[in-house]
This record gives structure tokens, C-alpha cells and sequence, in this order.
């Protein structure tokens, strides 16, 4: 029973690895590239950890531990491509409307 | 046929590195073909190495010393592996480092623009 | 239009040859000699339970001081050929390093840390399971970049560096040199003594070979690594 339930997670991990190299093949500029591959294959490494403690219950410690050490690493390393990409003024695609960057660091000029 | 698997996608990694390293005109594309090709490589020396129902030759609770000889993959393409990953590094960096200085004397990354070497 | 068509037949051919490789792959039954000899001779004379490490600081130590002075090479190379940049010409926006985010230094707080412990586990490791020198010199140079992307105004200070590099190098030798006159050859790692099989002090002069080829490996890196740096 617990080998069915490692078993379904570890799918739902592959599947969502293979989402993340799907969504880079087909994203239109580097900004939602780089989200798509960051955050599916981040869950995807966290379901398939997860899915393998159902198959060893004696490492569930040490695969918590590396899904911590997961799920800090990645965001903060796309974090730091995205910032480089848009400091180097990489551009956006047609589609996107809000630049919240760009809003956060103009100085304020309303009133009140 | 495990091995023969994992041979195979050593030697297709290899297949496309090659045509990536032929086509694109990006110096930073051709860099990646070539780590693409030193890493198909690593597989392909590796899976030479493997023998039928084997596991890793390491010595601890799942292989006892007795049982070495006839249950241990062959561990001298693993060790070979060990040292050409490093140095695959370190050519990557100098491969970067001539990029850099290439772009700073063009200020392109195409290499189209550097024709000195042609006839 | 000829360029392609070459490429394109030249990459087939490559595939002909590469699926006439693999379908004539039969993979070994048993070990072959020379590593069923390595396999058996490594936890009976050197004391290792690992093997791939027994071979590559014992049976095959030369080659990896060859690597080393690879790597020795590619740093070097690596300085003369980025030395002669002009640092930071333009006074630009995008040229002048600014602070980096918030996200990034309070992660880089808790992961150096983190990251430099399991680096001096893999080295310790070498002996015992799977890790060793080269392994843990490259986790090591991978929390030197995070340093160096947390904070850029950071200055490495490469004389350090560069001067236990070259003092892990000397004393790697010497302690190959002390096992000619010690013991039976150069880098014989019985100069120590083997101790019990598996305990983390066993295994002759095999940990200590690990900490200075780690030591060195992880400087050359992050002198290679700092070197990128506009």
C-alpha cells in the first residue's frame, strides 16, 4: 500500500519534470522560461523525495532534509538569473503588460 | 540491456552536441554543445563499465568483502570519469574566458564577424 | 545551402557509426582481471572500503597529481588571458556592480554555511562511501560564488588563496615523497597506519591525501571563479 502511494508521487514528479522542459521548449522570452523551469522541476524534485520516503521509511529524515535544501536553493538561483537578465535589459514579450519592477523603483510623484 | 540503454544515451548526447556544436552561429551555444559532448562522453566510459546484476564498489553494509570480486561494477572507468568531469570544468572556463575576449574585440557574440582565420 | 547538407551528412554517418557501436554492445558478465585485482587487493591492503578512491590516491596517485597540475595550468591560463581587461571602463549603470536583492543575501546567509559543512563532509568521506577530493573541492568553490554573488563588492583575497594552494600542493608531495622513504613507493598511503576497516581514521594517509587535494581544488576554483568578475 505504501508502495502504490511512493509510486503515484514519484509519477506526479516525472510529470511535472517533464511540464517544466515543455514549458521551455514553448515560453515566449526568457522571463517565462526561466519561471516554468524553475518551479515545475522544483515541485517535481520535491514529489519524487517525497514519493521515495514512502519507499524507505528509514531515510524520511535525510529527504526532508534535502527537500529543504531543494526548495531553498533553486527559487534564489532563478532569482538571481532573472534579476541579471533584467538588468542587462533582456526584452519582454509583446504580451506582457505589468512591469512591477520598474513600477517598485520609480520614485513616487502622486499626491498624498 | 541495462547497459546497453545507458550507452545509448551517452552516444545520442553525444550525436547532439555535435550537430549543436555544427550549427549554431552563438559562440555561448557552441560552449554548451561542447560540455554536451564531454558529458555524453562521462555516460558512455561509465557504461562500458557495467557488469550484469553488479552494484557500486563500495565496501559497506550491502557488499561485504567476500562478495566484491564477483558483484562490484568495475571501478576503473568510474575513476577515470572522477577526473575528466573536473577537467571538463576547467576547459569550460577557458572556452568562457576566450568568449569574454572575444566579444570585447567585436562586441558581437556571433562568430560569423571573426573571418581573420578564413581563406 | 552546402553547409547544411554537409553538416546534416556528417552527422549521420556519425550516427551510423555510434548505433553500429551500441548495437554490438554486450555488456560483462564478471569483472575482468585488472579489476577483479583491484577490487579484491584495495580493503585487504590498503584498508578502503572505497574502492574507487583507494585507486585514485594509491594504485593511481600519479595521475591524479597530473590532474592537478592540469588545473594548476587552467587557472593560470585562465588569469592571463581575462588580466588584461579594462576593469570597468564605463561609469554606466550596468556596468557598476550595485547591492544585490534582499532574496539573495539572506538565502546566501543561511546556504554558505550549509554548503561549506557538506563540503568537508564529502572530503572526510573519501575513504568510507562515495566523495572525495575533487567532489568536495567543487562544492567548496560553488559556496565561494555564492559569496561572491551575495555580496559584489566582495574582495577575495587572492593571495591567500593562492599561497594554500600552492602550500597544499607542496605538502601533497612530500607526503608522496615520505612514502618512498616510509614505505614501499611514491604516494603509498601506508606512511600512516592503516587503522580498523571502516572507522573514520583508517585507511593509512588516504584522508589526509583528501583534505589537501580538496584544500587545493576548491582554491584553484574559486581563483578561477573570481577571475570572471568584471
Amino acid at each position: 500500500m505504501a508502495e502504490v502511494i511512493g509510486s503515484i508521487l514519484i509519477l506526479l514528479g516525472a510529470l511535472f519534470h517533464f511540464s517544466a522542459g515543455l514549458g521551455m521548449l514553448r515560453m515566449p522570452d526568457a522571463y517565462t522560461r526561466m519561471q516554468a523551469g524553475t518551479k515545475a522541476s522544483t515541485l517535481g524534485n520535491t514529489l519524487i523525495l517525497a514519493g521515495l520516503a514512502f519507499y524507505h521509511p528509514g531515510w524520511t529524515l535525510k529527504l526532508i532534509i534535502l527537500i529543504y535544501f531543494v526548495l531553498m536553493t533553486n527559487p534564489v538561483s532563478s532569482h538571481v538569473l532573472a534579476r541579471a537578465a533584467y538588468r542587462i535589459r533582456i526584452p519582454m514579450a509583446r504580451e506582457t503588460t505589468v512591469d512591477a519592477l520598474r513600477d517598485a523603483r520609480k520614485p513616487w510623484r502622486g499626491s498624498a | 540491456m541495462i547497459s546497453t540503454v545507458v550507452l545509448a544515451t551517452g552516444l545520442a548526447l553525444i550525436l547532439i552536441g555535435l550537430w549543436g556544436m555544427l550549427t549554431h552561429r552563438n559562440i555561448l551555444r557552441i560552449i554548451i554543445s561542447f560540455s554536451l559532448i564531454g558529458t555524453g562522453t562521462h555516460i558512455v566510459i561509465v557504461a562500458i563499465g557495467y557488469v550484469a546484476n553488479g552494484t557500486a564498489p563500495i565496501i559497506d553494509r550491502a557488499l561485504s568483502v567476500a562478495d566484491a570480486p564477483s558483484r562490484a561494477v568495475d571501478p576503473i572507468p568510474s575513476a577515470l570519469v572522477v577526473t575528466a568531469i573536473v577537467i571538463g570544468l576547467a576547459v569550460t572556463a577557458v572556452m568562457l574566458a576566450y568568449a569574454i575576449r572575444l566579444y570585447d574585440s567585436k562586441k558581437t557574440l556571433s562568430i560569423d564577424a571573426f573571418t581573420e582565420s578564413k581563406w | 545551402m552546402i553547409r547544411r547538407a554537409s553538416i546534416t551528412v556528417a552527422v549521420i554517418l556519425f550516427g551510423l557509426v555510434f548505433a553500429s557501436l551500441a548495437a554490438n554492445h554486450v555488456g560483462h558478465q564478471s569483472l575482468p582481471p585488472l579489476a577483479k585485482r583491484y577490487v579484491e587487493l584495495v580493503p585487504q591492503d590498503l584498508g578502503a572500503p572505497n574502492v574507487i578512491t583507494g585507486i585514485l590516491l594509491t594504485y593511481r596517485a600519479f595521475d591524479t597529481l597530473g590532474e592537478v597540475a592540469v588545473l594548476f595550468m587552467v587557472a593560470a591560463g585562465v588569469g592571463l588571458v581575462l588580466k588584461t581587461r579594462k576593469r570597468r571602463s564605463k561609469k554606466s549603470p550596468e556596468t557598476q556592480p550595485r547591492q544585490a536583492s534582499e532574496i539573495v543575501q539572506t538565502g546566501a546567509q543561511i546556504l554558505v554555511p550549509l554548503i561549506a559543512i557538506f563540503a568537508a563532509y564529502i572530503i572526510m568521506n573519501g575513504h568510507l562511501s562515495a566523495g572525495g577530493g575533487f567532489q568536495g573541492g567543487a562544492v567548496i568553490a560553488s559556496s565561494v560564488l555564492l559569496l561572491l554573488l551575495a555580496d559584489p563588492q566582495q574582495r577575495l583575497d587572492l593571495d591567500f588563496l593562492s599561497s594554500t594552494e600552492s602550500i597544499a600542493g607542496v605538502l601533497f608531495v612530500l607526503v608522496g615523497v615520505a612514502g618512498l622513504i616510509l614505505a614501499d613507493g611514491f604516494l603509498d598511503n601506508r606512511v600512516l597506519p592503516l587503522g580498523e576497516f571502516g572507522a573514520f581514521f583508517s585507511a593509512g594517509a588516504i584522508p589526509l591525501l583528501s583534505v589537501l587535494l580538496g584544500v587545493k581544488v576548491g582554491c584553484e576554483l574559486s581563483v578561477i571563479i573570481d577571475r570572471f568578475r568584471a
